[in-house]
């Protein structure tokens, strides 16, 4: 083991890790708000990745323009699934039943995706796919250079909107106590939708970059839901700088682990940091009052 | 008493003669098949029915839909032709969802519910396995296009027979002794390994690793990574940080590309590069961008191959489907070929003892088939070796054994 070997997998773990907080980000979106648990978020990512291959696939252009009609679209359907679906769930049981639901929704679209797409394992090849830059001795992938960014970017954004709009305002304060937001005038029912329908958004833009850089295929999405669903819980339930943080240091980890341990056990992170954080600190580790309450 | 005995006596009367008839019709169909035979009478008109299960969706959904393919080409043709003993042959397939529980309940279903007369084999090693000991349980000739793994052939199956050239083990037999037949100095000295954990890929990726390895080549890297992988960026930059002189990935097809475009993404230039069964797949050379000069692949089959009914079938999927067979489809003729010999030769296709006759007839026999004259020892396994391609020139060509050779094996690689 060298010290580029090192090196170069913690820029790939930053990498990663952006990648996971913005996904993150989303699902733990959804928590907050509305004590969803949202199994479909990564079935919504796949569905953006198809979206960006088969945009990229028709026209040529780059994926990434495939954004300016796949965020809009994806904020529709989160608003209209929140208001047409989710609210249909009895309170008392809502976040189980959501499991339920949303586990049907992601088997839906995975089926809907092998329908319209088949099950073939599709592939965006742009013209940098290859390409990398040299940083201090680590290559970086152009690729996933973009996908970082496009991540950071949007979780800059979704931090001004939480921290400086009034709408963030509305939302963080629906997040933290439902009915008190109630009783000072907000109207939470629309701010949940709207949250959820970002939630979704984050899924758009997550799928897309995700599309830059990976093989997809219908089933693809089992395999980001858990890590997914890790990240979260060891961030604190609803927090999104708690998921982002969380994100980071998991994504980091795996890649490093890797080093040593190989790519089988370094897998396990997630798990291992999932079953740690419920045993010593169930409220998770970064902020999150929320899941003290459950 | 007598008043109230006796239509209770009649009733059982009527009872015990509904039940002889009953017997008797049985015995009446019961001898209707082992007399006129099945190919007479009333089963002339009745398809004969093969059980699959392929995994059409899930982890190996492309591999699967190219056997799914391949099977439905061999019905269709073979019924064009007048069918199998005078009778029109009906696939029945299942979607095992790429799931090892599923795809017993399948063939449990297939065997014992829907009675068929056949079975077909899944793809690969890890549904094979489950699958070949129903068929075994049931007694039914099991005939299978993908299990290639040395486990399939340990498990003490009667059954099983493997419709393909060569065992995992032995895919890179040719390429081994290339390597190691090259001078001192000249050829590769380090090896980086990199396998999904999936004893197919391991089975052709650790074959000619250790034999490289006898051979006094050094191991540098040797990964393993789960099936479920989608990130190759850490397993590529162990491998760039080995700097091997040669790569080996014991791949199955998105692995391979997401690890070549790491691979590609941090400038490591191996001199050799072998990867296992993505590379043949029409879908490859796009999806890594074309940057495919050099890359070696061990193959079972080749649409250029000369062999009679290859040349047929090659000519007739063509027009049907508008493209070349590739392995998949290939391997899946290949067992309805392998399959469709026992029963002409046999003259039954049906669940009980006629498989048992098939059995044991495709022990003693050699079968031609479209990547040749396949024979089998007691375990199943073929007897063979399979050819290696490279692209070179932008085509997947032909480069080992020598006789069968399209193009000149490229050594060093060009960079890619």
């Amino acid at each position: 083991m060298t010290g580029t070997l090192l090196f170069q997998s913690l820029v790939l773990g930053v990498l990663l890790g952006g990648l996971y907080a913005l996904l993150a980000a989303g699902l733990t979106l959804y928590f907050g708000v509305m004590r969803v648990v949202m199994i479909a978020h990564s079935a919504f990512l796949i569905l953006a990745a198809y979206l960006a291959w088969y945009f990229h696939e028709q026209t040529g252009i780059d994926p990434l323009l495939s954004l300016v009609v796949t965020v809009p679209l994806f904020f529709a359907v989160g608003v209209g699934m929140q208001r047409l679906l989710i609210t249909r769930l009895r309170p008392v049981t809502l976040t189980m039943m959501s499991v339920l639901l949303t586990f049907a929704v992601a088997l839906f679209i995975e089926g809907m995706i092998g329908f319209v797409w088949s099950g073939t394992q599709r592939r965006i090849q742009l013209p940098y796919s290859g390409d990398s830059i040299e940083f201090f001795g680590a290559q970086i992938a152009v690729v996933k250079l973009v996908a970082f960014g496009l991540a950071a970017l949007s979780l800059g954004l979704l931090y001004l909107l939480l921290k400086h709009s009034r709408f963030g305002q509305a939302l963080r304060a629906t997040i933290q106590h439902r009915e008190a937001a109630q009783l000072v005038g907000i109207r939470t029912d629309r701010v949940a939708g709207y949250g959820f329908g970002i939630g979704l958004a984050t899924a758009a833009i997550g799928g897309t970059a995700l599309s830059l850089d990976a093989t997809i295929y219908p089933s693809l999405h089992w395999h980001w839901i858990g890590p997914l669903m890790a990240i979260i819980v060891v961030g604190g339930l609803g927090s999104i700088p708690g998921a982002a943080l969380a994100a980071m240091v998991l994504g980091i980890g795996q890649s490093l682990l890797q080093v040593p341990l190989g790519t089988t056990w370094a897998q396990t992170i997630f798990y291992v940091a999932l079953f740690a954080t419920l045993m010593l600190r169930p409220q998770g580790f970064f902020g999150g009052r929320l899941a003290q309450r459950f | 008493m007598s008043l109230a005995t006796a239509p209770r006596n009649r009733r059982r009367r009527g009872l015990a003669a509904g039940a002889s008839l009953a017997a008797a019709a049985l015995v009446l169909t019961a001898c209707s098949d082992d007399g006129a035979g099945s190919d007479e009478g009333a089963g002339e008109d009745d398809p004969i029915v093969i059980g699959i299960s392929l995994p059409l969706t899930g982890d190996f959904s492309e591999p699967g839909k190219g056997v799914q393919r391949g099977y439905e080409a061999w019905a269709q043709f073979l019924n064009e032709d007048g069918g199998l003993l005078g009778r029109q042959v009906e696939l029945k397939i299942l979607d095992d969802q790429s799931n090892a529980d599923r795809v017993v309940q399948d063939y449990e279903a297939l065997i014992a519910q829907d009675q068929v007369d056949l079975v077909f084999g899944p793809f690969s090693t890890r549904l094979v396995v489950p699958s070949a000991r129903v068929a075994e349980e049931y007694g039914m000739l099991f005939v299978e296009p993908a299990g290639a793994a040395a486990e399939v052939f340990e498990q003490g199956f009667e059954n099983l027979f493997y419709a393909a050239p060569a065992v995992a083990d032995d895919h890179y037999n040719y390429l081994a002794d290339y390597i190691l037949a090259m001078p001192d100095g000249e050829r590769p000295e380090t090896v980086a390994v990199a396998s999904m954990d999936d004893p197919f890929a391991q089975g052709t990726a650790y074959g000619l690793r250790d034999k490289l390895a006898d051979g006094g080549l050094e191991i540098v890297v040797d990964e393993v990574y789960p099936p479920n992988t989608t990130d190759f960026a850490p397993i590529a930059a162990k491998i760039d940080d080995s700097d091997a002189d040669m790569v080996i990935g014991g791949t199955q097809y998105q692995d391979a590309v997401n690890l070549i475009v790491s691979l590609q993404q941090l400038d490591y230039q191996p001199e050799m590069a072998a990867f296992s069964t993505a590379p043949t797949n029409p879908e490859f050379a796009s999806a890594i961008g074309d940057k495919t000069e050099g890359i070696l692949s061990p193959t079972g089959y080749t649409e250029t191959a000369s062999y009679p009914s290859n040349v047929e079938f090659v000519e007739r999927y063509t027009e049907l489907h508008g493209n070349p067979p590739g392995e998949d489809e290939a391997n899946a003729y290949t067992t309805g070929q392998v399959v469709a010999a026992a029963v002409e030769a046999v003259g039954c296709a049906e669940q009980g003892e006629c498989q048992q006759q098939l059995v044991d007839w495709l022990h003693s026999n050699e079968v031609d088939t479209v990547v040749g004259p396949l024979s089998w020892d007691e375990t199943g396994k073929p007897q063979g070796a399979h050819l290696i391609q490279q692209y070179v020139d932008g085509e997947i060509q032909i480069v080992l054994p020598e006789d069968a050779m399209e193009a000149e094996l490229v050594f060093p690689k060009p960079a890619w």
